[in-house]
């Protein structure tokens, strides 16, 4: 049987930046998915902290917070422990798609809801739509395609909205990952541009759905620029993400490259524990399991969508290991009275307590298993959706669980 | 040995609440390749879980767009909710095939075990017939088999027939015996790879069995002929499981034959004794490699100076191994093997030959082709023989499968008295 230095279990952000991290220590690395991780689903730019208000210095903001939530994962990693996470995120992200700050706080970027949203770090092909000027900014849609609805858009973000058939190709009921394609090919960015240059009344600034292309979108994004001569940026749109797409291809690419084995389709079915350690895992693909062994695992198996948590009538657990979920007394407090509240339910902070070394706690708040790791959403008292920490959490606590487990 | 649900349609076998499952999250549009090139298949989504929700047995399909599907399985192996994405949409073309009735053509192209033995050994005759133009013409607009994709050459000697006849290999397997299922294609069109991994098997000390076998039965699963696909199961598990019973693993050196084997045989067609046989049945270089790991052979290579591209087939990936041929290579010296950016080379096995889907598989093929042109290789590798056609086809470049690459730089034994 092949023996690993680390399995990483789950290849969303967390477990993709786990396995990163310790293949550039050196680490013989296997990852395990049950599927693609939740990047596809958000993954447009990398919050940090949200809440903490754009002009405000992150570093203060992250200590003050830090200071008022002891129990959040960030209380772990600390600011130094994101910072330098959060290098080695940006060192996988060379120019010309990287992602960068805008200062050294949180920016506003427009949404594909016709929000103007808080986050930390964006990918090249958004900068400018940071603090978008309405007046002189026109976001383009298209005839055709569902995901993105420029009249919403541009009705809540008071600027102006056009939507345009896509050149060439009459595609009614086309996908994201499909134009995406199509972006690739210079000609047809170049017609895309000239059909805006024609609906333009002056304006300066282009927003346009983020399918920009897989592999080479800050071509596409000049392409264009130089067809409008305005500034274009990319606005997020509904699942599947393309930005979110380029994060996983570049992390999966590289990870090949090194030499880490990826498996993805079936989630592990089994953690063979014995005297206190976790020996091995087993990977169920019916009719079979195949077996693998490691001296260390990190646990990044995400919350509730990605497997990682189960909720039965009145009990949250984690299937794989049985690792305690901390969670709310009883099944009547998982929610709080009102849906759309600001803060999250008690529900949506469940997930695993940690030691100060992301090591899993028992009930007696002992060391749940000598070689476990946990890091990413699965973490208890987080509300990364309402704090807008997501990411954050995933490159921090992927990244600490790693050098914490190679160290051992 | 054929299953006892029989008499139930096989699209009612499917547990609608599977449909429930999706959450409608999208990764499984985000890796279709077959709605990432046209917007007249739906995605996965839409095709699988959404429309199984209206798909009644009782009611007539009016899943136009359903053969649009190629069977690749990307979508089954994003998914976060266990969706069985692809049997769905299998179960839904089932269905729709039956309605409507199938083509000759599809019939023609899923049974090729039929007469490729014959085809093989009138090869000098058959061979330049399939590359006649007028032929060609004739089969396009009668057939519908697309006059611009070329047709497999048949070898004149099929693999079955070399192996009986040459020289039996003397003694000296260490490491025991092994089976060989090496599948249609090899058998008859591709044979030097089954050659590649008899040397490969015996140059690590493995004596090497061929059971008799026949054609796996996916051609004809890709038609929706459960029956058929079936029979073809239950004569290979009645030919293969006394093997295994006799502790002799059986090893596959295509993907696609060992997906169905492996995995489809119990899963989709519910054949008896198929799980237990699925337990001795392995990848080729999933079986060298776990060899390797636990010690017992040790392969030398001689360096090869050589830059390759890699890339992993979707059945191989849906097998959900790892990629153990890219290990493999890694022991090579010298090789620059690099793995390609894709998803799926688009031939989807007889998918690419039908005319109606000729546009979309060069489509799919297409984005895989830009994808070696930027590794510049020298050649390219690969599992399967469909993806194999499908590079070659696209690119020009020499295409192989590992087990070849492997074979060609094994260091000669040395002479012993």
């Amino acid at each position: 049987m092949k023996r690993y230095d680390l399995i990483v279990i789950g290849a969303g952000l967390a477990g993709l930046m786990a396995a990163r991290t310790a293949v550039e220590m050196g680490a013989r690395v296997l990852i395990a998915g049950g599927g693609m991780g939740a990047l596809t689903l958000f993954g447009n730019t990398i919050d940090v902290l949200g809440r903490i208000p754009p002009g405000e210095d992150i570093a203060e903001g992250m200590s003050g917070f830090i200071d008022s939530f002891p129990e959040h994962p960030y209380a772990r990693t600390g600011w130094e422990g994101v910072e330098k996470a959060l290098d080695a995120f940006q060192e996988l992200f060379p120019p010309p798609y990287h992602f960068s700050g805008v200062t050294r706080g949180n920016c506003l970027l427009p949404t594909g809801a016709g929000t103007m949203r808080p986050t930390f770090l964006i990918p090249a092909t958004m900068a400018s739509g940071v603090g978008m000027m309405p007046a002189s900014t026109l976001v383009v849609g298209f005839r055709g395609f569902k995901d993105f609805q420029a009249e919403t858009v541009s009705l809540h973000l008071r600027c102006r909205g056009a939507v345009i058939p896509f050149p060439r190709y009459r595609m009614g009921g086309m996908t994201a990952p499909a134009i995406a394609r199509l972006m690739e090919d210079h000609s047809f960015v170049e017609r895309l541009g000239e059909e805006i240059y024609q609906r333009m009344e002056g304006e300066r600034f282009i927003g346009l759905p983020a399918f920009f292309g897989l592999r080479e979108p800050v071509a596409a994004m000049k392409t264009l620029e130089a067809a409008t001569g305005a500034r274009v940026f990319e606005i997020s749109i509904l699942p599947p993400s393309i930005p979110g797409m380029r994060i996983y291809n570049r992390f999966h690419e590289r990870l090949l490259q090194r030499g880490t084995a990826f498996l993805m389709g079936t989630p592990v079915s089994e953690a063979i524990v014995k005297d206190g350690r976790c020996r091995g895992i087993i990977v169920k693909n019916a009719p079979l399991g195949a077996g693998y062994q490691a001296d260390r695992f990190i646990l990044a198996t995400g919350r509730f969508l990605g497997g990682g948590l189960w909720a039965g009538i009145e009990r949250i657990v984690e299937p794989l290991f049985h690792v305690p979920v901390a969670q709310p007394s009883r099944r009547g407090e998982w929610f709080k009275g009102r849906f759309f509240d600001p803060e999250a339910h008690p529900v949506s902070q469940a997930g695993v307590e940690t030691a100060a070394d992301l090591r899993p706690l028992n009930e007696k708040g002992g060391i749940f298993l000598e070689n476990l790791w946990a890091a990413g959403s699965i973490l208890a008292h987080h509300q990364s959706i309402e704090e807008k920490s997501r990411e954050g959490i995933d490159i921090a606590t992927g990244y600490m669980a790693a050098r914490q487990a190679l160290a051992s | 040995m054929i299953n006892k649900c029989e008499k139930i349609p096989d699209e009612a076998r499917m547990p609608p609440r599977f449909a429930d499952a999706c959450v409608r999250c999208a990764n499984c549009m985000a890796v279709c390749p077959v709605s990432r090139v046209t917007p007249t298949f739906p995605g996965p989504k839409q095709a699988g879980p959404g429309a199984q929700r209206f798909r009644l047995p009782s009611e007539a399909s009016v899943d136009d767009w359903i053969t649009l599907c190629t069977g690749c399985k990307l979508c089954d192996t994003v998914c976060p909710s266990g969706v069985p994405i692809s049997r769905m949409n299998l179960l839904a073309k089932a269905k729709y095939l039956r309605e409507q009735g199938r083509k000759p053509r599809d019939w023609v192209l899923a049974r090729s075990d039929l007469y490729g033995e014959s085809a093989s050994r009138l090869a000098t005759v058959v061979n330049p017939l399939m590359k006649n133009t007028v032929i060609r013409k004739i089969l396009d607009s009668v057939l519908e088999i697309d006059a611009r994709r070329e047709l497999p050459s048949y070898e004149r000697q099929t693999f079955h027939r070399w192996f009986r006849a040459r020289p039996v290999a003397a003694g000296g397997f260490t490491q025991g015996r092994v089976a060989y299922f090496h599948g249609c294609f090899v058998d008859t069109n591709e044979t030097d790879v089954g050659k590649a991994v008899v040397a490969l098997l015996e140059s690590q000390g493995l004596e090497v069995a061929l059971p008799p076998q026949n054609c796996c039965g996916l051609p004809r699963l890709g038609i929706g002929d459960f029956r058929g696909a079936r029979e073809m199961g239950a004569r290979n598990i009645a030919s293969l499981l006394p093997v295994v019973r006799d502790g002799v693993d059986v090893v596959f050196s295509s993907t696609s034959c060992g997906m169905m084997l492996r995995h489809d045989y119990s899963q989709i067609l519910g054949l008896a004794g198929a799980e237990e046989l699925a337990e001795h049945l392995f990848d080729v270089s999933e079986y060298l490699l776990s060899l390797y790991d636990d010690k017992k052979i040790t392969p030398a290579f001689l360096p090869v100076k050589v830059k390759a591209a890699y890339f992993a087939p979707c059945h191989l990936r849906a097998m959900n191994i790892g990629l153990p041929a890219l290990e493999l290579l890694g022991l090579v010296p010298g090789l620059d093997v690099q793995s390609v950016d894709a998803d799926c080379c688009g031939l989807g096995g007889l998918y690419g030959f039908k005319k109606e889907n000729c546009a979309v598989a060069e489509a799919i093929g297409g984005d895989l082709a830009k994808a070696v042109a930027r590794i510049k290789p020298d050649i390219v590798i690969t599992d399967c023989e469909g993806c194999r056609m499908q590079i070659r086809h696209l690119t020009g470049l020499k295409v192989v499968h590992p087990v070849q690459l492997l074979r060609d730089s094994l260091k000669p034994l040395p002479v012993t008295g």
